[in-house]
């Protein structure tokens, strides 16, 4: 599968994994792609080249990933704060964007055997018309997966994911789902708790199959 | 991984912990025997990509740190200091304009605290906050303003009864030294709960139709925020003790802060303080670009 590099590890990757994975390991990594553009400018080579590379890398690490038996990666591809690059390399992150997730979805049966959940979190409204279409196809095509979860970050920022849940629950409100309830002037800890899980559940990054249902608060 | 196996698996596991363990004390110990020498920026970046190397993400990159003996007064009346600590803040390319102090260690310490916090007075910087997750300072809150007088007095000669303790508003045009930067003691219900109290009230008011959904955006919530009224965000977070985690200072506004870690508040020194700010001055913010 193009996203997550096939092949197995060598003998002493192997090795290595049998050793760290005797301890304690992480269930869930998150990944910020940086330093592309250096990297190309250290090798001699166009940013874009920089750019795919940085992608390659990150099929390799997914790999990792899956061997080492970590099941929720997280990947910081493409901040709201990248829109102001030069068009040309806005528009070579997008043309990346595009071929990766067009290839994705020649892949389901690649997918479906490794049970790989795509999500993709942001202002996805940001984003070319043809490239929401190919994230929606690939987020619902893979939506009932559930042995591991992919989740890209693509006009991202943390502010516009808590914004967006805040908003959410206001949106449970007006739509009468939810109810806030207070005393007097005062939330009591109890209601704050649960307004804490709920906001936790808006959160886009948090929807896990085993995270709690919703309450009212 | 079962049985015989297993267990040969978590020997070697002990094994590579054992041997980090051993790693990190070294470079610890020769960092510090190094640290004064005329080379020390040169050990810092050999001893950062050794660490790195070797997976000491929490030692690579931390700075030179001298233990007791380390002088927080340099020679020289208070007239004298002030004049050269306002001088030092402004031969900086840059200086950040709030400065974050956030200490990880389970016990903190207020005269530490307090020579930091003079400090970052004393080089120009405008807004200091002091942050630590137990909320140790802020329960103690006049504890630390104390000993903050007390060095204020000390260490610059200045008497700041009058401003320390009360929210003044900030004079940008005004960069002579006095007593007009502004400080605010946080702790975690300063961060993630202020958020959530934020989310209450709006909800509160939709509940009441005073408002829609449609109207929350980053910049209502980002002014719905009162945990930090009237300071800007953090450019620079110097994050002392050994987790690597801010350990919920300020999630929302720390989304471009700059963060410096040292391994420990404790006996810290103006030069290990200023070689931080050096540190922040040097680096290269593309801010996304």
């Amino acid at each position: 599968m193009s996203w997550i590099r096939e092949g197995e590890l060598t003998i002493i990757e192997r090795f290595c994994a049998n050793i760290i994975k005797a301890g304690p390991m992480p269930k869930h990594v998150a990944f910020i792609m940086d330093g592309n553009r250096r990297y190309a400018q250290k090798c001699h080579v166009e940013r874009q080249q920089g750019h795919s590379q940085g992608f390659d890398k990150l099929a390799q690490t997914l790999r990792w990933c899956l061997n080492l038996g970590i099941r929720e990666v997280t990947v910081y591809a493409f901040s709201i704060e990248n829109f102001k690059r030069s068009k040309e390399e806005v528009d070579g992150l997008m043309d990346l964007a595009r071929q990766k997730f067009s290839r994705l979805l020649e892949e389901q049966e690649s997918l479906k055997k490794h049970g790989v959940c795509i999500r993709v979190l942001g202002d996805l409204p940001l984003l070319p018309l043809d490239i929401q279409e190919l994230i929606a196809q690939a987020v619902l095509a893979t939506r009932n997966y559930n042995k591991c979860f992919l989740n890209v970050c693509f006009a991202y920022t943390s502010r516009h994911e808590i914004s967006n849940a805040v908003r959410e629950m206001a949106w449970g409100v007006e739509q009468g789902l939810l109810e806030p309830s207070y005393h007097g002037d005062r939330y009591t800890s109890k209601t704050e708790e649960k307004l804490v899980m709920c906001l936790n559940r808006c959160l886009i990054s948090v929807c896990t199959p085993t995270t709690p249902p919703i309450q009212t608060f | 991984m079962s049985g015989a196996g297993g267990l040969a698996w978590r020997a070697l596991h002990a094994l590579l912990r054992a041997l980090l363990c051993l790693q990190r004390a070294l470079l610890a110990c020769l960092r510090g025997r190094a640290a004064a020498g005329p080379r020390a920026w040169l050990w810092r970046r050999a001893a950062s990509a050794a660490a790195s190397c070797a997976l000491l993400a929490p030692a690579a990159g931390a700075f030179a740190f001298r233990k007791a003996g380390a002088a927080r007064r340099r020679p020289g009346g208070a007239a004298q200091r002030r004049q050269r600590w306002r001088s030092d803040g402004r031969a900086l390319q840059k200086l950040p304009v709030h400065m974050g102090l956030v200490v990880t260690e389970e016990e903190p310490s207020y005269a530490d605290m307090a020579s930091l916090v003079v400090w970052c007075m004393a080089v120009g910087i405008s807004y200091v906050s002091v942050y630590d997750h137990n909320g140790i300072f802020k329960r103690n809150n006049s504890r630390l303003m104390d000993e903050i007088l007390k060095q204020q007095q000390e260490l610059l000669g200045l008497d700041c009864s009058k401003y320390t303790v009360e929210f003044v508003n900030q004079d940008k045009a005004d960069q002579v030294l006095n007593c007009q930067s502004t400080l605010k003691v946080l702790s975690p219900e300063d961060g993630k709960a202020d958020i959530v109290k934020a989310a209450q009230n709006f909800c509160q008011l939709v509940a009441q139709q005073q408002r829609t959904y449609t109207d929350l955006d980053v910049n209502v919530l980002d002014n719905l925020l009162s945990s930090t009224n009237g300071f800007p965000d953090p450019d620079l977070v110097l994050k002392f003790g050994p987790v690597d985690s801010t350990l919920g200072f300020l999630p929302w506004h720390i989304r471009l802060t700059e963060i410096i870690s040292l391994p420990s508040h404790l006996n810290i020194s103006y030069e290990d303080f200023f070689s931080a700010l050096h540190h922040y001055a040097a680096c290269e913010q593309r801010w996304g670009k």
